[in-house]
């Protein structure tokens, strides 16, 4: 049994977090940590360490709401090149989002000039309306860098979207390059990241390899 | 000139939905009959939407005309092709409002003239928040004063507040903001925290109690190096501004330059890391300035260093897993601190050493501050918890800054009702 308030639990929330951004959210949808309300931890012999997590996440469009979710998160022992393992069951019913990720679509297909933008959110912490479902993409490609990059001794967050370019593709895919700056809490280092984002509303994301 | 004026007219028509890429401004004297017809001709062609700054008035009198991009070409060639020469004013029309939209943003950040009239709700410059010191200062002569306690690496003044009724050498509580510099809402809190202790005594509640007893010392721009540079070059800068021999790198981490298990695990001994500890304990002025204020002051019995963010409030040690003798005391203040705040707006803490609930920290300034004998030693990690993380939105910046009073009014009142 972990106590949720030190960090070896709250860094393994992340991951979990991260996880669960890459494969739900979307330009409708970030989720983020209300609470982690219990966590154990399992050591396992030639294995690794294995998290059981606790969580209540609410939607950053919709805080009044709150989703409670299970999750268990596998550090494999000694392996600096294999991601932790994670699973994530959400109980209950996520606020559906088809309607606004219709709209995001049609509106970018519609754009003439493929859509850029830098410094999101600006120095002064803001971000345009319109380029608030582009930030939210960035939190789901974020998701899968911190998934895929996490250790125990690892904490990221996305500090900054430092430059998104938009490339318009031949399928129905929307395809999104950033540029996202992750701040690491052990080590304070910010650093940019590359990554390539594929979105369809009703395919979901995929980040392109 | 006229310029200035027709590029305001211009700025307001850019900010709706036209652009101005690519347009640029003509000039041309007609020194003849034929040159002045040829000009007056070109009023006629409507499909051009020409704009015309300066009419054609007469012989040797200069006709601006602003010449969107698709209609260059054709102004240019018909021009040349009569032999009519002309010169071009402005290369690219909306390259310049750009700058004009920049200068004007610039200059409306007038200095306010009190501080009743400062915008808490924003983020200010070096510049601004000094001017607000002595703002504050002139306003409440009787309880305000500025203390320069050092010079930065690079020679800016490193002012603290004392906020005091008088007394001599009265038992003093410390905050401080902005050790790490891109923790901008940090610096934001301090500004606000000058102002409501100010109000508080005017107002004869809140810590108006405590300043009869106590003095509050508050450093709001503790690295103003780094808080210069972020503003100038990397927003995401956090480190001091400081060139040692030998070091690749610039800077050193003001959070891990105390001599309190000094280079031990916890720290970075690589220049370019954000955890390098430096040369040497106090190598840095922004800590020496504060660690010789400490010493020479004797009786500070609270230290509360405020960063963000994670929303934490962190008691000694991070550089051993030890426990402070002080450990149930410290635990059960942030306790109480934290149900404080968050009674406010529901903002959640959590709170505890620093070694279990962030991560091990050597060289750290509350570390050493414990050890001088100041009890009630605490760091502050503000919001949020990684929305925004550093780029917090400035309308956050007074809720913030309004909670975290109440956690730093039940650090303070227990300090007073414990004294030492």
């Amino acid at each position: 049994e972990l106590p949720p308030s030190q960090f070896p639990a709250s860094r393994a929330s992340a991951v979990a977090l991260g996880y669960l951004c890459y494969l739900r959210g979307g330009p409708g949808r970030g989720l983020q940590l209300r609470e982690l309300r219990r966590a154990r931890r399992q050591d396992i012999d030639d294995v690794g360490h294995k998290y059981y997590l606790e969580l209540e996440l609410e939607d950053v469009l919709d805080k009044a709401r709150t989703v409670s979710c299970t999750a268990e998160v596998l550090y494999h022992l000694g392996s600096k090149t294999s991601a932790p393992d994670v699973q994530v069951t959400v109980q209950g019913e996520l606020r559906s989002t088809e309607e606004a990720d219709q709209e995001f679509y049609n509106w970018i297909r519609s754009l003439e000039k493929e859509l850029v933008a830098e410094n999101i959110p600006d120095s002064h912490g803001n971000v345009p309306p319109e380029l608030e479902p582009i930030h939210l993409l960035a939190w789901v490609a974020s998701g899968y860098l911190i998934w895929q990059n996490s250790t125990e001794n690892t904490k990221f967050h996305l500090a900054q979207v430092k430059h998104v370019k938009q490339v318009k593709r031949s399928d129905e895919d929307l395809q999104f390059d950033y540029v996202v700056l992750l701040h690491e809490m052990v080590s304070q280092e910010v650093l940019p990241w590359q990554v390539t984002l594929l979105w369809h509303p009703q395919r979901g994301a995929r980040v392109s390899q | 000139m006229r310029l200035p004026v027709l590029l305001a007219a211009l700025v307001a028509v850019a900010t709706c939905t036209e652009t101005f890429v690519g347009h640029q401004v003509l000039r041309v004297i007609p020194q003849n009959d034929e040159e002045l017809q040829k000009v007056q001709e070109l009023q006629e062609l409507e499909h051009l939407q020409l704009d015309f700054w300066l009419a054609p008035r007469g012989l040797g009198l200069p006709v601006d005309i602003r010449v969107p991009f698709p209609s260059l070409q054709a102004v240019k060639a018909h021009l040349e092709a009569a032999g009519v020469s002309y010169s071009i004013m402005i290369e690219d029309v909306q390259a310049l409002l750009d700058e004009e939209q920049r200068e004007m943003l610039r200059s409306s950040r007038q200095l306010p003239l009190n501080t009743d009239t400062f915008n808490y709700e924003a983020y200010h410059t070096i510049d601004e928040i000094y001017n607000f010191m002595d703002l504050l200062v002139a306003e409440n002569p009787n309880l305000v004063s500025k203390l320069e306690i050092g010079r930065s690496t690079e020679n800016r003044p490193l002012y603290v507040l004392k906020f005091s009724t008088g007394g001599t050498n009265r038992p003093a509580v410390w905050i401080d903001t902005g050790i790490h510099s891109r923790e901008w809402v940090t610096q934001a809190s301090g500004v606000w925290f000058a102002k409501k202790i100010v109000e508080d005594h005017a107002n004869n509640e809140g810590v108006a109690s405590i300043l009869e007893t106590m003095d509050i010392l508050l450093e709001i721009v503790t690295n103003p190096d780094g808080f210069a540079y972020t503003q100038t070059t990397n927003r995401m800068w956090r480190k001091t501004r400081s060139r040692h021999s030998g070091n690749l790198c610039v800077g050193v981490d003001p959070n891990r330059n105390w001599d309190a298990g000094f280079g031990e695990a916890g720290a970075s001994s690589s220049s370019c890391s954000e955890t390098y500890h430096g040369p040497y304990a106090n190598s840095e002025p922004e800590v020496k300035s504060i660690v010789d204020f400490v010493k020479s002051h004797g009786n500070i019995k609270a230290f509360v260093s405020i960063h963000s963010y994670s929303q934490l409030l962190l008691y000694p040690y991070g550089y051993t897993y030890t426990a402070v003798p002080d450990q149930q005391e410290l635990h059960e203040v942030s306790a109480k601190a934290v149900a404080a705040l968050s009674s406010l707006y529901g903002t959640q803490y959590k709170y505890g050493s620093i070694i279990t609930t962030i991560y091990r920290a050597s060289g750290g300034t509350i570390d050493w501050t414990y050890n001088q004998g100041i009890k009630y030693s605490f760091t502050f990690e503000l919001r949020d918890t990684g929305r925004y993380g550093f780029l917090l939105p400035a309308k956050q910046i007074v809720p913030t800054a309004e909670e975290t009073w109440l956690a730093l009014k039940v650090i303070i009142e227990h300090t007073r009702d414990n004294l030492y």
